[in-house]
Order: structure tokens, then sequence, then C-alpha cells
């Protein structure tokens, strides 16, 4: 099965549900979406780097270099309460949404 | 988290590296991630690039994103640590509250002074006048420039003229005012009253461009010859005392000069031109020939131009000029008189105060600096004391930009709080000052503090907080640097020093400035006190009142010769005269004359001089000395031959070196009138300051009244005793003879003399007062030097003394430094005051502005004060107990 783009605006949710538990690099986003997914989505890691600045801008998460287990220099990327509230609308929004085209997509049309 | 350390701030070049680090980082660990799979490093990498997308667009992108986070958050940060040092700083000042005082103190004085003097500069030199488009507005005159008479009065003639052909003036109109001598008799309405009056000719209110707040303004037809011109506009003053601000008063009639007049409106509230002591406004067409000749050659009235718009005043005067020229080659009265003058209205009307509201604006504006001197002085001080707590904080991290904004923050808030306690300051200056300079300011109703004045008043605050605060800044962070924590740091305290002798040499040096200043306006004023005016004020008062001829078409001068009799009847009066124009109320009017000889050639005016008319007794009355000859007598009488008086400054150019006494002149040289009538000379008058107490006097002739009379009387009476106390007796002594002569006011001459002082006057006590608040401040800035010196270096001194050095040598070396600091300063300031007191000279009388006798005087009285404010903290000095000072710290 071919990888599935993903849906617009989608993408900021993901990737904040990333962060949710622990602050995370760059390089650990992409990877923990990919192992999630099962590499069904069809990202690009330029597109997540995007989404982390935009989102950094918007106050939804802060960066911060850091160290990783191997010594090397990385930026880390933590959610921010404004963030974390971000994440539950969004959510919410997301799953009564596909709820929605779901039901609609799947009740058999009425016979007229 | 694992949090290293917070970084600076990143500019452009760190946020693309970080950016770049970061990507970097990202293909790197997909790469090994992928070789660890299996992949050959190649092939890892190009698949690492491949998933990643486009990575110059992600940079673009990404970089553009963080430098605007960056930026947001440095102004977050910013405002944070402004907080922080606001928070800081009002701790810090509330806890050496006499430090704080001190210096607010300081800068309200300076800040409101200057804040008071800005806003009468504002309101009268800054602020256009209240009529649209002000800029548009000129002043002309007639020149006649043979003559050297540039800015001559206009003829109404000749005015008509310059109306009906003009292209590039949207109006041209005039008026005629003086103040005293243009006026009407109100009657019929409570006691009769005088009235001062402004007689308008078309053009007058549409080139203001003026609306009447109440009822209208007159019709062109309303302002001709023939015309329904019996009307009157009340300036809205007179509309307020004599009617309440009735608006049921439009429209009915009032009686002026036994006339009736219909009130057909009222100007506005902040209309005042030409004055704001006119009460109505008249239509000049009901001046009469016997009154004043329409005639060209009589050039009464002052006339006001609005130029159309973008229409250049270079344009506009050569308009006027051709017109002139046109008429000089047209009618041989106006042959001298083919050019104008033309003056912005704005300047016309400013132009006798501006420079003396500059001078002031300049030496407030010293006062200030003198005040940031030592309130950095002070913060010198401060910064030696605070020196730990600053290297504490530079040892935790602040940098030097950090600390320089922290002290400047509460520099600023200093010189904020300052300037708030000084629009306090200005509120009440300004109201002072406007209650010292009454009268003696045109427009003193645009004076008030208002927006520009208060936006002045912050950003002098802003300028003073960075000027007193960013030496001692910069200073105590550089100390910072060099690590005060470890030593006591004398090298630093050497250079506060250093800095702190620096200042009290700018002290000083405009210490000198300012007192220089002050002292050449108290020299001018001292010059001018010691006037002779030629006649003595005191004892000495004036009845002003004008004979109605209207009322009186025949027989006024005898009706003049009663009053006059009936006042020297009155118990108290010593002797009494009259006359048209008393000292420092009207200058005479300037006529032509021939002497002796004299020879009209064509397209030359005739020599020219003030004439005075008046009574016998006048010069005795007044205490004038008569030179030479006598005075006009009760038996010179019409009909007699013509006599006169003449003045010295006439005897001696006309007469030099020869009696005038005797001679003859001619007062109607041919060229006017085709005969002569010669005028004997029965006496010589010694000069009397007519105009004003620093102007001398003119070659003036003197007229009898009895003879060639005037409608315009000042009755003058010396008085046995207090004057004042005679004002009731010849008030009615005058309506003893008529009940109806209305009478415009009764003055002493003690002050009439004393309000023709009153802008030296308020010059100098306003500079005298900068001047002592100059000295005072530098005398506690040289005080408060020394006196840290001799502090810190007790010491120093205890072992001088123990060594046998004796204390006078000891006081010496003191005094000796505060001497050296204030020569410096001295010389400095001498030389400025050189430079700046020229710009002064417009306001100086009888003394030049280089005056040496002053510049001396200021030197030794700055020496003197300097050598006590060093000798106090010196004598401290010589006293200190050796063995208490090498006890001690």
């Amino acid at each position: 099965m071919a990888a599935l783009p993903v849906v617009k605006g989608t993408l900021d949710v993901l990737v904040l549900r990333a962060l949710q538990w622990a602050p995370m690099h760059g390089f650990e986003i992409t990877s923990w979406l990919e192992q999630r997914s099962a590499s069904a989505l069809e990202v690009e890691d330029s597109a997540v780097y995007q989404a982390l600045y935009r989102m950094e801008e918007r106050k939804l998460i802060e960066a911060e270099w850091g160290v990783t287990e191997n010594q090397r220099q990385a930026r880390y990327y933590k959610i921010t309460p404004q963030g974390r509230a971000h994440l539950k609308a969004q959510t919410a929004q997301w799953l009564r949404y596909a709820d929605t085209v779901t039901a609609i997509l799947t009740v058999a049309p009425k016979q007229g | 988290m694992r949090r290293l350390f917070k970084f600076p701030w990143r500019n452009a070049r760190d946020i693309r590296a970080d950016v770049d680090d970061e990507l970097r980082f990202h293909i790197e660990e997909r790469t090994s991630a992928l070789v660890a799979a299996g992949l050959a490093p190649d092939a890892a990498r190009t698949q690492a690039l491949r998933e990643f997308g486009d990575v110059d667009d992600a940079r673009r992108y990404i970089n553009a994103l963080d430098r605007g986070t960056e930026s947001a958050a440095r102004r977050k940060d910013y405002l944070g640590e402004l907080r922080q040092d606001l928070a800081y700083a009002f701790r810090k000042l509330r806890s050496s509250p006499a430090f704080t005082i001190t210096a607010i103190v300081t800068l309200a004085l300076g800040i409101g002074a200057n804040a008071a003097i800005f806003s009468v500069v504002n309101g009268v030199l800054l602020r256009p006048l209240p009529y649209p488009h002000a800029e548009q507005l000129l002043k002309v005159y007639q020149a006649n420039r043979s003559a050297g008479n540039l800015h001559a009065s206009v003829s109404p003639l000749d005015l008509d003229d310059w109306r009906a052909q003009r292209t590039v003036f949207a109006d041209i109109g005039g008026f005629w005012y003086s103040d005293g001598a243009s006026g009407v008799d109100l009657t019929g309405d409570g006691d009769p009253q005088r009235l001062s009056a402004v007689f308008i000719t078309p053009g007058f209110f549409t080139t203001l461009q003026v609306g009447a707040a109440e009822g209208r303004l007159p019709r062109e037809d309303e302002l001709v010859r023939g015309g329904p011109d019996k009307v009157v506009v009340l300036s809205n003053g007179f509309w307020q005392r004599q009617y309440g601000s009735s608006p049921s008063i439009v429209g009915t009639h009032i009686t002026l000069e036994g006339a009736p007049y219909q009130v057909i409106g009222v100007m506005p509230r902040n209309f005042a031109y030409p004055s704001d002591r006119a009460d109505v406004y008249i239509p000049y067409s009901t001046i009469t020939d016997d009154m004043i000749p329409r005639i060209r050659p009589v050039r009464i009235l002052d006339a006001v131009a609005r130029m159309k718009p973008g229409v250049t005043m270079a344009a506009a005067g050569a308009e006027l000029n051709t017109i002139a020229a046109r008429l000089a080659r047209q009618y041989p009265e106006d042959a001298a008189w083919g050019e104008t003058t033309l003056v912005p209205l704005r300047d016309d009307i400013t132009g006798n105060v501006r420079a003396a509201l500059l001078v002031l604006l300049g030496a407030v504006a010293f006062v200030l600096l003198i005040g940031c001197v030592n309130v950095a002085s002070l913060l010198l001080a401060r910064a030696g004391v605070r020196e730990r707590e600053i290297a504490v904080r530079a040892a935790l991290g602040a940098g030097r930009g950090r600390i320089v904004r922290q002290l400047l923050t509460e520099s600023i808030v200093l010189s904020l709080a300052g300037g708030a306690a000084g629009v306090a300051v200005a509120r009440a200056g300004v109201g002072a000052l406007l209650a010292l300079s009454a009268g003696q300011l045109p427009r003193g109703a645009d004076v008030h503090i208002d927006g520009t004045v208060l936006l002045f008043a912050l950003a002098l605050s802003l300028a003073t907080g960075l000027l007193f605060g960013l030496v001692p800044a910069v200073h105590a962070s550089r100390a910072a640097l060099h690590g005060t924590l470890r030593e006591a740091g004398r090298g630093v305290a050497g250079g506060a020093r250093r800095a702190r002798s620096v200042l009290v040499i700018a002290e000083v040096a405009l210490a000198v400035v300012l007192v220089v200043g002050a002292g050449l306006m108290g020299r001018s004023f001292i010059a001018i006190m010691k006037v002779d005016p030629g006649f003595r004020p005191d004892h000495l008062i004036a009845v002003n009142f004008t004979i109605s001829t209207t009322r009186r078409p025949t027989g006024w001068q005898q009706y003049y010769h009663a009053v006059i009799d009936k006042a020297r009847t009155v118990p108290g009066v010593i002797s009494a005269g009259a006359t048209k124009d008393a000292p420092f109320r009207g200058n005479g009017e300037r006529d032509i004359f021939g002497p002796p000889g004299y020879v009209v050639k064509a397209g030359e005016d005739p020599p020219t001089a003030r004439m005075m008319h008046v009574s016998d007794g006048y010069f005795q009355t007044i205490g004038a000395r008569i030179a030479a000859g006598r005075e006009f007598s009760p038996t010179d009488r019409a009909g007699g031959p013509h006599l006169i008086l003449v003045n010295e400054s006439f005897a001696k150019h006309w007469f030099p070196g020869e009696a005038a006494v005797g001679k003859s002149i001619d007062m109607a040289p041919a060229a006017i009138n085709g005969k002569s009538e010669p005028a004997q000379i029965i006496g010589v008058v010694a000069d009397i300051r007519q105009a004003a107490m620093d102007e001398p006097a003119r070659e003036t002739i003197y007229e009898n009244n009895m003879v060639n009379g005037r409608v315009k009387v000042a009755l003058v009476a010396r008085t046995a005793g207090e004057p004042l106390a005679m004002a009731r007796k010849l008030r009615e002594a005058v309506w003893s003879v008529d009940k109806e002569q209305p009478i415009t006011s009764i003055e002493t001459f003690d002050d009439v003399v004393s309000e023709s002082m009153a802008r030296p006057r308020l010059l100098t006590v306003l500079l005298g007062a900068f001047g002592v608040l100059g000295l005072i401040l530098g005398a506690l800035g040289i005080y408060g030097v020394l006196a840290y010196l001799v502090s810190e270096r007790q010491r120093e001194i205890g072992v001088r003394i123990a060594l046998g050095a004796p204390a006078r040598s000891v006081l010496w070396m003191f005094v000796g430094r505060g001497l050296a600091l204030t020569a410096a300063g001295l010389a400095i300031g001498l030389g400025g005051a050189l430079m700046l007191t020229r710009l002064m000279s417009g306001v100086l009388y009888g003394v030049q502005a280089t005056d040496p006798l002053t510049f001396a005087a200021v030197g030794s009285i700055l020496l003197a004060v300097a050598a006590l404010a060093s000798w106090i903290p010196a004598r401290r000095a010589a006293h200190v107990d050796p063995v208490e000072a090498l006890r001690s710290d």
C-alpha cells in the first residue's frame, strides 16, 4: 500500500503528540512518527522541521540545545502549556471530524 | 532536562549556524541509522537526503521563522529586564532619600524653568497666529529709501490703490490703532468712557479671515465713505466687561462720539489683533477730513496682506513694489515712496521680544546644564560607594552593557521624576512670568502649558537623564570590569576623581557664562536706571482724556485751558500743564519742517522732526530743564507770532555752536502748500526721553497747544503730597468744567516709568535669579568634590600632619586644588561668555556685550565663591587628628 499523504494541518498535532511525554530532538521526532505510523504516512523530514519552527514561533513548543546520549549536540524541543492545550483541542476536533467523515462514508445511502 | 546554558542573544549569523547544525545532525543521524540497517554509507546518505526533502527550501523557511521568534523573545526579555531594572532603581532611590530628593529638586528646578520659558517661547514665537493659514499673512510698510525710512505706515489712498491693483494677494486691509490715541467716547451708558478703537478699512477682517463670534462683521459697503458706516464690532473683552457677554446687545445702537452706531457683531475671545486692549472696531471711513485728512502724504494706517496660496514673499514683494513704483510716478506726493517692506505678520507682532526670549531660553538651558553636572557629580560619588555592589553583579555575569543600562535606568527614573515635578514648577513659573511681564508680552493669551510643552519637558527629561547618567554609568561599569572585588580599587577611585574634576570645571565654566549674562543685564539695567529722563517723575500725575470735536466743534481750546486753570486751583497741586503725548505715552507726530534757508528740491523730502503739543507751564510741571530762553506763557495766544520750543538735540543738530533761541524755521516748507510759515524758537528744552527710558530723545519741536492744538490731552500736575491721593480731586476738577467729559485714565509717573522699565527689569530679575542659581550649584559642586577628596585622603593627611606638616600647608593644599579647578573653569567660561554674550547685545543698554568690568567682576566673584567652597572642607582637613586618622579604616 502506498504511503498516505498527511492531511493539511495535522502534522502539527502529530508533532505535538510526539512531544507530549518527553522533549525530543528533530531526528527523534521523525523516527517516532515513522515508527508510530508504521511508515504509512508520507512525511518529508523537512516538513517536520518547518512545523517545529512554526510552532516555536507560536509558542506551542520551546527549543533548547542539549546533548544526546552519544554526546552530540542537538536541538531539543519541549511542549509548552500552550502547546498542550492546543494538542488537546486539536485532538478532540480531529477525532470528531474523523468520526463524522467516517459516519458519512460508511452509512449506506438511503434508498429513494 | 539537559539544559546546558542559556545562549546570549543570537544574531542572524548565529541563527543560520544553528539551523545548519540542526539539519546536519539530522542527516547524519539518519545516515548512520540506515548504515546500521545495512546500507552502504553513500547510498545511506543519498536516501537520508531524499527522505528529508528540499533542504535549501526548508533552511530558508526555518531561518526566517527563527529570526522572528528570536526577536520576539528578545523583546520580551528586554521588557522583563526593564521591569527588573525599574524595580531595582526604585528600591535603590528609596534607600537613599537625601540623594534622591536633592537630585529631583535640582532637576525639577532646571526642567521646570526650561519648560516655563519654553512655553512662553512656544506661545509667542513658535505657535502660528490664530488665523487660518497664518503663514500667508504679511505686515506691509511703505518705504522711503532716500529718507532711510523702510517701515513707514501706509496712506489710506495708496492702500486703496494697492488693493485695487493686487493680483497675487488674496486681500489687503488696513487699520489705524494707536494705544491711547485712537479712541471714541462712549456716552449714554453709565459714566462717559473713552474706548480704545481700531479704525478699519475694507479688507482688514477678510485678510485675517476671522469671523464674528456673535452677529456679523461689516460688509464692504459699510466700510467706505458715504456708505452706511455707523456700525461697530465689539472686542470680546469689552463685550464681557460692558455688557456681561449678553448676545442681545447685537443689533442695538450705542452712542459713540455723540452719534448712534449699530452694534453688528462681537469678535471671538482669542482675537487680539492689533492689541488685546482694543475695545471696538469701527470703519475708518467714519474719520472725517477735518480729523485726519484723506490725502496721500498722511501715512497713518497699518497694513496687513494675505498672499494667495503658493505665492512666495518675493513674488508678493515684487508685485507691491511694482504698484508702489507706479503710484510714485503718478503722484508727486508719493515720489519718494516707490517701495514697500514686507514682514511676516508673526515676526512683526513678536519681533521686539524675540531677542529677550531667546536670551532667557539660553540662560535656562545653562541652569539645567549646571544642574545636570551636579547630579552627575552626585552619581559619581554614589558610584564610588556602590562599586562593590556593581562588581558583584558583574561577577554574576552581568555584561558591561547590562550594567550601564541598569544604571541609566536609574538616571532616567530620576530625571523623569524631576521632569514631572518640573511640570508643576513650570505651571507656577508660567503664571509668575505672565504676571511679571503684564502688558510686555505680545500674544500673552497664547501662552500656556499644552501638549507641545509637555512633550518638550518629556524629551528634555530623557535627554537630561542620559546626559547626567552616561558618564557615571560608563565609569561604574568600567570599574566593575577592573575587578573591584579583589582590591580596594585605588585606580578606579582616581578615575572617578578625575571625572569629577572635569565635571567641576565644566560646572564653573557654565556658571561663568550664566553669571556674565546676568551681570551684563544687571549693568544695563543700572545704566537705564541712571538715565536722566529729562523730567522728574516723582509727585507727578496725569489725567488722560480726549476733547470731543463733535460735541465741541468750536471753542474747545478755551475749554482746554479752562480745565488746566481749574486743575491749578486744586489745593495740593503745585503746578499743572498739559501735553498731547506724556513721556512714555506717545512719541508725538512726525512732521516736516524747513530749517533756515531751506529750499525744497524736487524728489527730495524735507527734513522731519517730532512734533509735540504742549501747554504753558508744562515743562515746569514735569520738571524739565529749560536750557535757554523760556517756555510758553499764558499770554502766547493764537493770533500772535508763531512761537515754538525745540529740544537740545534739535538745537545741536540744526544750530551747532550757535544760540537757537531767536532763530526761525519754516513749519510748512513750500513743497506742501506753497506758503511758508515761519516759527520763532523762544526756548530750548533739555532732552526728554519720550519713547522709552532706553531710547535717546529725537529731534523735537514743541508747538503751543493754544495755537496749534490737539484734542488728545494728558493733563499733568505736580503735587505737594502723594500724587495718587490727588486723582479724585483732579477728576472732579475736570468734571466741574464739563461733567460729560470722558476720562481715559489717571496715572502717576512713578507707575509710568516703572512700567517702561518692566521689560529690562524682568530680564534682569530672571537672569539674576538664574545666575545666582548657577553660582550656588557651582559652589556646591566644588564643595562636594573637595569634601569627598578630604574624606578619601583622611589617612594621607593624618600621615602628613604626624610628620609635622603645618595645618596651614594642608589647608592650602586643598584650597589650591579647588582654586585650580575653578581657574580652569573660569578660563573656559570667560572664553565661552565672550562668544555667547554677543548674542545678547540686542537686549543690552549702555554696556558692551564684552564689557571688561563685568567679566572681571564675575571672575573675582567666582574665585571668591570657589575659595569659600574649598575652604570649608579644607579646614576640616587641616584639623584632622593624625591619631584618629591613622587608627581608622
